[in-house]
């Protein structure tokens, strides 16, 4: 039986600031760009959401659905750590603004970075066992970003956006290994977000979380799969990326522990193709290891089946392991969604508007009662926009409830 | 092994990572942040030392070290069990 990803889109925005001019702007060091190997931060505007994000990179799939198809998305699950209400899930806004069948469960989950990949794993369960032939199911990756000059060289590696992917009988970008997974859980306080208005963060305590959960993920995933090799098995991985020096660091060390001796040269050729996304974008949260099998698949650019894997890691901490096959169709599938085109023709901004959009985003997540948004205050930014396309954007709020309308954008 | 081997390992690697570091003027109550060792030198360095002091302990054991006297002191302790 295949099941897996059978459609895969990111929404990394409309507007992004060159990591360089971040630096300059807030006085950070130069010389450790060389280890951040970021190139640009994607950036919200103030009437963009974790809703609207979700919508945004989901609808091009949806919408590539005949009617019948997208009627048999049976599971849509939204994966978060920017929730915008402690009972109502975003989940619930994005099946109503995806026009998704009645017949479906709708949920939201949380594991800080590592929640979609738990979602995945767990639809691909429930599809696998058959219980509603041909069911497909959507989970959604979303975040926004809220760190700010506090937040010093964090700052320049967050991104803000979705990753959206449906999962079915047709994996058409990526057929998964069903029970070829590795896993590594453990409380630790690496970081978290008390309050709506920001996060903390402990860059050692997390950074070394991380490595050792690549380890012992990839340990348990060779102790399940007859013949895992580091080395041979793979052809590219896509691993979370909340910044493209800590995913060549992880290499490093998974390659040196598993005795690959020109570790610059396996890193070029199968994690390098994987970090073109994420460093035009900043991490994600759980959509970052999406937003990297996006990158690999259209840089990679496989002819035959090959075999790739992913690696998700969440804060506090759980993490996983696990592989699938890509090939020609799933160069198709993901071209199809122009995730490199879009990200091209994004708004380059200055310094003074990514910092004056920066104290227009910072309540984003907070409830309030009532209040107005017009879109069209934006226009000086949407009007850069390379590539025409409609967007759901944020509208306002009435009575708590969040309301929405689409938009268009871009130079026509 | 002795604190003063692992200083001197400790020396080394960090000489070697941070190549603009006079690493004869380490203060032991600094932290390696305090040297202008990035997040991912910084693991680099643990890495390092641990791998020459033949150490194996995980990376986490490392998140509430304070300062390098107190990372001597650590490798120290677990490089003699």
């Amino acid at each position: 039986m295949s099941i897996g990803v059978e459609a895969l889109n990111a929404y990394c925005g409309v507007a992004a600031i060159p990591v360089p001019a971040l630096f300059a702007g807030r006085g950070l060091d130069p010389e450790r760009l060389d280890n951040l190997m970021m190139r640009t931060k994607s950036v919200a505007l103030p009437f963009e959401d974790p809703v609207t994000h979700a919508v945004n990179a989901a609808k091009p799939i949806v919408d590539a659905l005949d009617p019948a198809d997208r009627d048999r998305i049976e599971l849509l699950v939204t994966s978060t750590e920017s929730g915008v209400d402690y009972s109502k899930s975003v989940a619930s806004y994005v099946h109503q603004h995806l026009g998704l069948s009645r017949r479906c469960r709708v949920l939201e989950v949380k594991q800080a970075c590592y929640a979609a990949t738990g979602a995945l794993q767990l639809a691909c369960g429930y599809l696998a066992a058959g219980l509603s032939p041909g069911a497909k199911a959507l989970v959604i990756a979303t975040d926004v970003s809220l760190v700010d000059e506090k937040s010093q060289y964090t700052e320049p590696a967050m991104g803000t956006g979705a990753a959206a992917v449906l999962l079915g009988d047709r994996p058409h970008v990526l057929d998964v290994d069903l029970g070829a997974f590795g896993v590594h859980s453990y409380e630790t306080p690496d970081s978290a977000r008390p309050a709506p208005t920001f996060d903390i963060a402990d860059a050692d305590r997390s950074l070394f979380a991380y490595l050792d959960c690549l380890t012992n993920c990839f340990a348990d995933y060779s102790a399940r799969v007859e013949g895992a090799d580091f080395a041979t098995t793979f052809a590219g991985l896509a691993m979370h990326t909340p910044f493209a020096g800590l995913v060549r660091a992880a290499h490093r060390k998974l390659a040196r522990e598993n005795g690959i001796a020109d570790t610059a040269a396996d890193f070029a050729a199968r994690v390098a193709p994987a970090l073109e996304y994420p460093s035009r974008v900043g991490n994600l949260c759980s959509g970052s290891v999406y937003l990297a099998l996006a990158s690999l698949v259209d840089h990679l650019r496989p002819t035959e089946p090959v075999r790739v894997g992913l690696y998700s890691y969440g804060s506090g901490c759980a993490a996983e392991f696990y592989s699938g096959v890509v090939d020609a169709s799933s160069v198709a599938a993901v071209g199809r969604m122009r995730i490199g085109e879009h990200l091209a023709a994004r708004c380059e901004l200055t310094f003074d508007e990514y910092r004056a959009l920066l104290a227009e985003n910072a309540d984003c997540l907070v409830p309030v009662a009532d209040r107005e948004i017009d879109p069209h205050r934006y226009a000086s930014v949407l009007d850069r926009v390379g590539l025409p396309r409609t967007l759901l954007a944020r509208t306002g709020v009435r009575g708590y409830h969040r309301r929405y309308d689409w938009i268009g954008v871009g130079a026509a | 092994m002795t604190g003063a081997a692992v200083r001197r390992v400790l020396h080394e690697v960090i000489g070697e990572i941070l190549p603009t570091v006079d690493v004869d003027r380490i203060d032991g109550g600094r932290h390696l942040r305090d040297l202008g060792a990035d997040s991912i030198e910084r693991v680099e360095i643990i890495m390092a030392v641990c791998a020459r002091l033949r150490v194996t302990e995980p990376l986490a054991s490392f998140g509430d070290i304070r300062d390098i006297d107190h990372l001597v002191a650590f490798l120290s302790e677990v490089s003699t069990r």
